[in-house]
């Protein structure tokens, strides 16, 4: 009983220590007083244009277009920016339903040995129930997150943040792998090689 | 203690399991009950606006309650929704398949319906859908007003069929299909699937959506709908319905319906994050020298978190004597009040 005890405790001490650990990256206000997910990364042998086609590949092929897309490049001043969206959702009757699409910019500048990337203009889109019984889009609703408090009330806002925050640090550690390997990465195409069992 | 330890692991298992499987089942729904006094005090039970749902005068009535199933594994998906209750029973699907055996029965469907995206841009639903026509619908969640206006009440609630559905880019989209005979059956009846229904969906800017719609058939007639909504300002939403309606020589003699044509306006304001006051202005006509109506409903949504409140207060004024006054004289007007509580879940 007592090493079961022990166990809960270390596993949970384990635990607190892990969420304060990704907790250091969190979403800040940037000069425009605009939610940012900011951060810095090195990758300290490869030079500018690499990174560049990185990251390049990173928006062109990472994610679905509706989660990410590339939407502007700008090679002179070695910048990438995308746009994006994912779904949050609440708890409904025994599942989870769509509450809102919160989109996204997705900006990324290199230089040699490092780059840097934020994620910015988060604007919740509210669904609700159509004619169909799905969940849909409210016509012409947008609302910038900087404006939740007034429009979404003070618990939907803290959801709809902490969720965005979850999907920039899901997104993070995409690009992360592919900073960190050359561009042309194929696809895994699904087809099982061969294996050979006479040699091991 | 052991044992208590293990059967917790296999429940702990379970659940997990359970979840996973689950993951993307949907199931919502709602439950929605009203309070409604006619300000003549009819006799009988009933209120005598004509429009649907929110019937009982001086009762505290329920609606329906309302339970979606929605599953989507990849590309394929499929919505059931059931529906107990007046509102989700006699007053908006019929009962069983017509016979006369199935007279009382209800399947209690508003929506079965199956989908495949054939690319991103293409889908095609199989089924018993919501109709595509009109401002209104069934659901009282998706409506801001608790009672429903003239075009609502006359035009189709459901249509079954088989629809394509191809979005051009963000700003167009085309939907066109085929359609059963008779509005609102779960089956063709005499004449199969003779009506073609199309979509055309607009949003030209950012707030403003507009859907151009069509149903035309030889059993039921044609009718065109204009639907649209254009959020001007953060606060300030205005919403348009406006359509025509030509009966068909088969449905002149087979059910009797009168063609129509009828506009409805709809501001509203958000006052806050939870209340929002809005007005349904509409005029109504039935064609061939037929009478007209002018009805003006002012309407409030409360919302606390699930839970929406819906104050509503009603005009309706017909070209014609078509009510009561509280003694039984005739009278062209009718006012009602009442107070919905709509729970979604």
């Amino acid at each position: 009983m007592n090493k079961i005890v022990l166990l809960i405790l270390v596993v949970s001490a384990f635990s607190i220590t892990s969420v304060h650990a990704q907790n250091k990256d969190s979403l800040s206000f940037d000069e425009r007083n605009k939610y940012i997910y900011y951060q810095v990364a090195e990758e300290t042998k490869v030079k500018a244009d690499t990174l560049y086609e990185r990251a390049l590949h990173f928006l062109k092929n990472a994610f679905e277009n509706d989660r990410l897309k590339l939407s502007k490049e700008d090679k002179d001043k070695a910048i990438l920016t995308g746009k994006g969206g994912f779904m949050v959702t609440k708890k409904a009757l025994v599942s989870m339903q769509d509450d809102a699409k919160i989109t996204f910019n997705m900006v990324i500048e290199v230089k040699d040995g490092k780059y840097r990337y934020w994620f910015t203009d988060f604007a919740a889109i509210p669904y609700r129930r159509d004619r169909y019984a799905n969940f849909s889009p409210v016509d012409g609703k947008k609302i910038p997150l900087e404006q939740g408090l007034r429009k979404l009330g003070q618990k939907t806002l803290d959801d709809y943040l902490e969720q965005t925050l979850i999907n920039c640090r899901n997104i993070s550690g995409v690009l992360k792998t592919y900073m960190q390997k050359p561009s042309g990465t194929p696809k895994n195409d699904g087809i099982k090689r061969s294996v050979t069992t006479k040699e091991w | 203690m052991k044992r208590k330890l293990l059967l917790l692991s296999i429940m702990s298992a379970a659940i997990f399991t359970a979840k996973a499987q689950d993951s993307t089942l949907s199931i919502t729904g709602s439950v929605d009950t009203y309070y409604k006094y006619d300000f003549a005090d009819p006799k009988g039970g009933l209120g005598q606006i004509p429009t649907s749902f929110a019937t009982d005068h001086n009762s505290l009535s329920i609606g329906m309650v309302d339970i979606a199933l929605k599953k989507k594994i990849s590309k394929a998906a499929f919505v059931g929704e059931l529906s107990f209750g007046p509102r989700g029973q006699y007053q908006s699907i019929p009962a069983g398949d017509g016979n006369d055996l199935n007279g009382t029965n209800s399947f209690h469907i508003q929506n079965l319906y199956i989908s495949y995206d054939l690319t991103d841009k293409l889908n095609v639903t199989a089924g018993y859908m919501g109709t595509f026509i009109g401002y209104e619908v069934i659901s009282p969640t998706a409506n801001f007003n608790y009672s429903t206006s003239y075009l609502f009440t006359n035009g189709p609630f459901q249509n079954a069929g088989f629809k394509a559905t191809y979005t051009f880019s963000d700003k167009v989209s085309l939907m066109a299909g085929i359609f059963n005979d008779q509005w609102n059956g779960y089956r063709a009846f005499e004449n199969g699937m003779d009506n073609f229904g199309a979509q055309l969906g607009l949003h030209p800017v950012e707030g403003w959506d507009a859907y151009l719609n069509v149903i035309t058939g030889h059993t039921m007639g044609t009718e065109f709908d204009l639907t649209t909504a254009y959020q001007i300002t953060d606060m300030f939403k205005l919403g348009l319905n406006a359509a025509v309606y030509s009966s068909s020589d088969y449905a002149k003699a087979n059910f009797e319906l009168p063609g129509f044509a009828g506009v409805a306006l709809y501001p509203q304001v958000a006052v806050s994050s939870s209340v929002s006051l809005g007005l349904r202005g509409e005029y109504f006509k039935f064609k061939s020298d037929g009478p007209d109506v002018k009805a003006i409903t002012a309407t409030a949504n409360i919302k606390a978190g699930p839970l929406t409140f819906i104050p509503e207060v009603r005009l309706d004024s017909w070209n014609e004597e078509a009510f009561e006054k509280k003694n039984g004289d005739p009278t062209k007007s009718a006012s009602q009040f009442l107070l919905a509580a709509v729970y979604a879940f």
